[in-house]
């Protein structure tokens, strides 16, 4: 008795201690390739990619990947460097590691160099051990290298991870079970930006969306991280969008003429398999490939830069117009004229019921009607227009937000950008009317004053009980 | 050995390591509210009240079973006695607890009016909701009124009013006078609550529950669920911010222009919050 009572107490206990089926998170990668073709794609992803437990910096992307990068000033004085700090996002303190990047790199296989401590004053360093190779002045050095990406992993494993998945491909264990999907990253698309027309997310877009949520969708506020945790996750969400975007763009790249389906034709038009593959590994060894890929990773990278610049960003040409009743009335005007259409998808009285909701819609990928009617966005969801009565506004309520919407439109979905239809004036009476719609039923067109003390409303005090 | 003496050890320490009370906030262990110390008070009296008993019928126990133990000596003849059907016993042990039972019954009333009951609230109260507190899963957002225009702030109405001012997972009242939220969800049950101040509310879908605290030291606060909402219960923090009166109307006044912000540099309120994140 007492021997099976300590052989149950063992079993539980070992299978406290080593859980379940415990497996390393693995990025995931989009199937329907060949797999000689799945296994390229894997393999030219990885080497730049690496995997969640080893991340690989590929210094390209238009990350910020360290705690500190920095020149060498001065490199004389043994093991201690006077530098000068050109980017810094996160503390510089002891026990952090010290590359170089460019100038006097060390050999492959050199002990890396530690920091013992960093006087802020003097801007210098002090290592553990002199380098190997005698540091010069202008040598380009980082501190904490990839710190940034590592602690945003585990950032975003903890409150992230569940719902965007291991990846960033909105396929997390919750996901299923909610029914706005979460993001998919992986197209290097977020919705909603305060960038131009056409233009990637900004950083503080994304840190705007970590800090407020969106509502009306499963998305919660994370306002109580701190400004470098929050600036950790945004870096790895980037890591993750740029990583996803590559297999996304090297599997389209090889889709058209290596996918399963693809093979199959082939195969039936008269060439073997054998010969199809060969041809992939001539292509491949030819670095036609490989420079194709290349060819579209420049080009994300370079979107991604240029969306981080200053004039990405959209700013009004004129301030905001006051939003009277004459300002409201020229936006409802505007809101259901036949040039802009807002009511097609929006309703005309802004329910979000408009015509497109239950039309047969295009797809914007393939150009061939969508089997059930209503509207779609770029990943393939089912989409309602926003009902802009109930006062909830995703991207942000201030009216800047509203004119990015209008201006630019919202990425990947259906809401186009009109900011070169309208004039400045037009653009500001249609936020207007947006803002006022919910309140609408208050007094029609009066616009958004405040209410006065003799609005004959209750106070909530007195009428809850 | 080894565990009775854990026991007595831990039972000992546990209130002056602050294990039972949360101890983060501004005031630290004290209870940062003068209605959550009437109710740590309370606490403390059910828990002397719960020792002496405790420790009185052990003492009760191990005096027994010594007396039964000297009663199996040898040559021995005392008799047992049975007190199973003692009326007199059965009537002493029923009224006592039943008297202490209804004691705390009566002593903890008014301070539990003060916290519930509506129509014994603090009088500051009546001048009605500084905010509307909506649970969601897995967040609070908040709705303020906004300020009129002799920069004061106007009543809370119970529908959205345009000049009304939100914000999300933040919460700010003024410090050192009683103030009332109106707390809503918008899913499921979730549960407003302040450990430091001691207040604990379920939000009720459907239902307008009106909460009353008085912060008595400025200083953030945690604001926490504390209701099992769902899987993502363990990411509903906010934090309530007490501050005097004259910074909580330039939050409030914050608040106006960066929610009124069009975009255009040169308009005050240029500050967006959130764009510091990326940069610093």
């Amino acid at each position: 008795m007492r021997s099976k009572f300590a052989a149950l107490v063992l079993v539980a206990g070992a299978s406290f201690v080593c859980g379940c089926g415990r497996t390393d998170p693995e990025f995931s990668y989009r199937e329907g390739l060949s797999p000689r073709m799945q296994e390229y794609v894997r393999t030219s992803v990885e080497q730049k990619f690496g995997t969640p437990h080893k991340i690989r910096v590929w210094d390209k992307l238009p990350i910020q990947p360290h705690a500190a990068v920095a020149t060498v000033a001065d490199g004389s004085k043994d093991s201690n460097l006077v530098i000068q700090v050109s980017e810094s996002h996160r503390d510089i303190r002891k026990g952090q590691e010290v590359a170089w990047v460019a100038g006097t790199v060390p050999p492959r296989g050199s002990a890396p160099v530690f920091l013992e401590a960093f006087d802020k004053e003097s801007n210098t360093l002090a290592l553990v051990s002199a380098p190997a190779l005698a540091p010069q002045v202008g040598d380009k050095i980082v501190i904490g290298p990839g710190e940034t990406l590592t602690h945003g992993r585990l950032l975003y494993a903890e409150h992230c991870q569940h719902c965007h998945g291991v990846a960033g491909d909105g396929k997390g264990p919750t996901a299923p079970y909610l029914n706005v999907r979460p993001r998919d990253y992986r197209k290097g698309l977020f919705k909603f930006t305060s960038t131009k027309e056409g233009l990637k997310a900004h950083r503080s877009d994304l840190a705007k969306v970590i800090e407020d949520g969106i509502p009306g969708t499963y998305m919660p506020s994370f306002k109580l991280l701190k400004t470098a945790e929050s600036h950790a996750i945004i870096e790895y969400v980037l890591f993750l969008a740029m990583r996803g975007e590559t297999e996304f763009q090297t599997y389209n790249l090889l889709g058209s003429d290596y996918s399963e389906e693809s093979i199959a034709t082939r195969v039936k038009e008269g060439e073997t398999t054998d010969k199809i593959v060969s041809e992939f590994a001539t292509r491949v060894k030819d670095g036609e490939i490989d420079e194709e890929v290349a060819i579209r990773t420049d080009k994300m990278i370079a979107d991604w830069i240029t969306a981080q610049e200053p004039e990405a960003v959209i700013v009004p040409k004129e301030k905001r117009y006051l939003s009277d009743a004459d300002s409201i009335k020229r936006g409802r005007d505007l809101y259901l004229s036949a040039n802009l259409n807002c009511v097609a998808c929006h309703g005309e009285s802004g329910l979000g019921d408009g015509a497109q909701t239950y039309s047969v819609t295009k797809n914007t990928e393939t150009g061939k009607d969508n089997t059930e009617p209503g509207l779609y966005d770029a990943w393939g969801n089912k989409l309602k227009p926003r009902n802009l009565r109930l006062g909830m506004y995703r991207g942000g309520r201030r009216p800047i937000d509203l004119y990015a919407r209008i201006e630019a439109g919202i990425k990947g979905t259906p809401m186009p950008a009109f900011g070169a239809k309208l004039t400045e004036q037009q653009k500001w009476d249609i936020v207007n009317y947006v803002l006022e719609l919910p309140h609408e039923q208050r007094i029609p067109g009066a616009g958004i004053a405040p209410p006065s003390p003799a609005t004959p409303t209750t106070p909530v005090a007195s009428t809850t009980h | 050995m080894f565990w009775p003496i854990v026991a007595f050890v831990l039972c000992w320490v546990a209130p002056d390591m602050g294990w039972w009370f949360p101890f983060t906030g501004p005031t630290g262990m004290k209870a940062a509210s003068p209605l959550g110390e009437r109710i740590d008070d309370l606490f403390y009296m059910i828990l002397y009240i719960t020792t002496a008993t405790f420790i009185g019928t052990q003492v009760a126990l191990g005096y027994v079973l010594f007396k039964g133990a000297a009663a199996t000596d040898e040559g021995n003849t005392e008799k047992a006695w049975y007190s199973h059907g003692s009326h007199n016993l059965e009537v002493i042990w029923t009224i006592v607890p039943a008297c202490v039972l209804l004691f705390i019954a009566l002593y903890q009333m008014d301070v539990w009016a003060e916290y519930r009951v509506k129509d014994s609230f603090p009088s500051e109260t009546r001048r009605g909701a500084i905010a509307e507190v909506t649970a969601r899963q897995f967040e609070w957002r908040i709705r303020y009124p906004g300020l009129g225009p002799d920069g004061k702030p106007l009543p809370l109405m119970p529908k959205p009013q345009p000049t009304d001012l939100y914000t999300v997972n933040d919460l700010h009242a003024t410090v050192g006078m009683p103030v009332m939220i109106i707390l809503q969800t918008q899913d499921v049950q979730h549960s407003f609550f302040l450990p430091e101040l001691r207040i604990k509310q379920d939000a009720v879908p459907g239902l307008d529950i009106p909460v009353w605290f008085e912060a008595s030291k400025s200083g953030e606060y945690t604001l926490l669920c504390a209701e099992l909402c769902g899987w993502g219960h363990y990411k509903m923090k906010a934090r309530m911010v007490a501050e005097p009166e004259e910074q909580y109307i330039e939050f409030l006044q914050k608040l106006t222009e960066s929610q009124n912000y069009d975009g255009v540099p040169g308009t005050p309120a240029a500050e967006a919050p959130v764009a510091t994140a990326a940069t610093e």
